[in-house]
């Protein structure tokens, strides 16, 4: 056979050949199938759509509200009259007369005080975040812990259900007093629970020191403050034990976990001598920084602090105990 | 009307569907055969060509005839299942299994003197390795051009012109015997 018969055969070929079997019933079963799953998806869609504007709700404002308290403070570089929106990654700024009040999205809001500066980092539902370069804020926050964060040159507030005011320096120099709940003041180096009623200085690069409470001597807070930050740590550590209150038991507890593992022996027994340790907590565990022994000793401290806190100028409350005198 | 039905499945009408795979049902399927090489596998990609022309259907706009615009689908809806499945070894079915023989039950009435000939061509043509019965029928049944069978099946333009060559020399050698 040459090509020419081939092509001729080819083309002899028939154009339709019909199917052995009627291929009908199953084209209809999969139309209809596809024509149900059309349907089925229409209500679920609808169900999809309500949930995203919900969630988009939920998340916005992407933007945050501003109100003038005093003054005329600057978003940007434009004057806020009256009120604003702070959007990411917009400066407020307030001169030495003027105030501001932000909207912490839904959770809480920020006051701004006079000669200060902050950012808008992220607004999220789930991560709210201001970066106060210098001066102070007034914050409070309604909401589960971790939600809101303020970052300073020295390190960042960790908002865990509270109210607090954090002044800073433009160099990082600052302190966190905390009015309500508790918050945590970290850098990568170290990290401070701050309850209410107790402060915490601030410095780079170390970041927080180590918190006290409200009421502590000024010469027990100094030598915190050289113990933290400065030279001469070993004589500060025995004047810092020499000086504290079982009210001070907090700042031993953060202590016990900074000194030199020698030490360490010292600060626990003065500690466990002023408030003593809970059942289960041991003197090896916490002297070895085991965490089921801090976290133990850490319930009790805080709970007996809280109730001082609390119960203050109601009740006198033994600060050895927790209980009421 | 041709036209009318078009309208009218496109309105999502499935009585007139069902008279366009009908009419059209045919020509797909002798398409899907010498395409595949297989009755079974003719069989399927026929029905996927007519779910898929379910789907598609909205998107046609009359600029050319339906029959071609179908026809056009129906390549595709093949060339891709064989490029998804990945099925390139040969198939070779037994010439002495009546029923495996492509063509032998389903071609259509014949003057006697060339039906013979269609068999053994259907059958030839179905016992071709997949790269060069798809360019042969593609070519030499369907009419297409070498530049749009390259697109096709995604192969260079000259592959289309050397399998076109090989499917014709091991035809004429197939029929020869």
């Amino acid at each position: 056979m040459n090509e020419q018969e081939l092509l001729d055969a080819v083309g002899r070929l028939p154009k339709s050949l019909e199917p052995p079997r009627d291929l009908w019933p199953g084209i209809s079963t999969r139309i209809n199938a596809r024509l149900w799953r059309r349907w089925y998806w229409v209500p679920l869609a609808a169900a999809a759509a309500l949930a995203l504007v919900l969630i988009g709700r939920s998340i916005k404002p992407t933007a945050w509200d501003v109100t003038a308290l005093a003054g005329r403070p600057l978003i940007g570089t434009k004057r806020l009259s009256a009120s604003g929106r702070l959007r990411v990654g917009d400066w407020l700024q307030t001169d030495d007369s003027s105030r501001a009040l932000v909207a912490v999205g839904r959770i809480g809001q920020v006051e701004v005080q006079p000669d200060t500066r902050v950012q808008l980092v992220v607004a999220r539902a789930n991560e709210h975040r201001l970066a106060l370069a210098r001066g102070t804020i007034a914050a409070k926050v309604d909401a589960v812990p971790r939600l809101f964060f303020v970052d300073t040159p020295a390190g960042t507030a960790i908002d865990l259900g509270c109210a607090y005011t954090l002044a800073t320096d433009s160099l990082g120099k600052g302190l966190l007093h905390v009015t309500g709940g508790e918050v945590e003041f970290q850098t990568r180096q170290r990290s401070a629970r701050v309850p209410l009623g107790a402060l915490v200085q601030i410095r780079p690069p170390l970041g927080p020191g180590t918190p006290y409470v409200e009421d502590a001597p000024a010469p027990f807070v100094r030598a915190l403050i050289a113990f933290d930050f400065e030279k001469g740590r070993a004589r500060a550590m025995r004047t810092t034990l020499a000086l504290a209150r079982p009210q001070d038991a907090l700042s031993l507890w953060h202590l016990l976990q900074r000194v030199a593992p020698p030490l360490r022996g010292v600060v626990y027994d003065r500690l466990a001598a002023l408030v003593p340790p809970p059942p289960g907590v041991t003197r090896g565990g916490a002297i070895a920084l085991h965490s089921r022994d801090l976290e133990g000793y850490w319930t009790k401290i805080h709970s007996i602090h809280f109730r001082r806190m609390v119960l203050r100028g109601v009740r006198e409350i033994n600060p050895r105990t927790g209980l009421a005198r | 009307m041709p036209d009318d039905l078009v309208a009218r499945a496109q309105a999502g009408d499935q009585t007139a569907f069902r008279e366009l795979y009908r009419q059209h049902a045919g020509r797909v399927y002798a398409l899907c055969l010498r395409l595949t090489g297989e009755p079974r596998d003719a069989e399927e990609r026929t029905q996927d060509v007519f779910v898929r022309l379910w789907d598609k259907l909205r998107s046609f706009r009359g600029e050319s005839a339906f029959s071609s615009w179908l026809h056009r689908l129906a390549v595709n809806v093949v060339l891709n299942e064989r490029r998804t499945t990945g099925r390139r070894e040969r198939r070779v079915m037994p010439a002495e299994d009546p029923d495996n023989v492509v063509g032998a039950q389903h071609a259509a009435p014949l003057p006697s003197s060339t039906q013979g000939l269609s068999i053994d061509l259907e059958r030839a043509i179905a016992e071709l390795p997949d790269g060069a019965r798809e360019v042969f029928v593609l070519y030499d049944i369907e009419g297409y051009g070498h530049g749009e069978i390259a697109q096709l099946v995604g192969i260079a333009e000259g592959t289309s012109k050397a399998q076109l060559f090989r499917a014709r020399r091991l035809l004429r050698e197939k029929l020869e015997r």
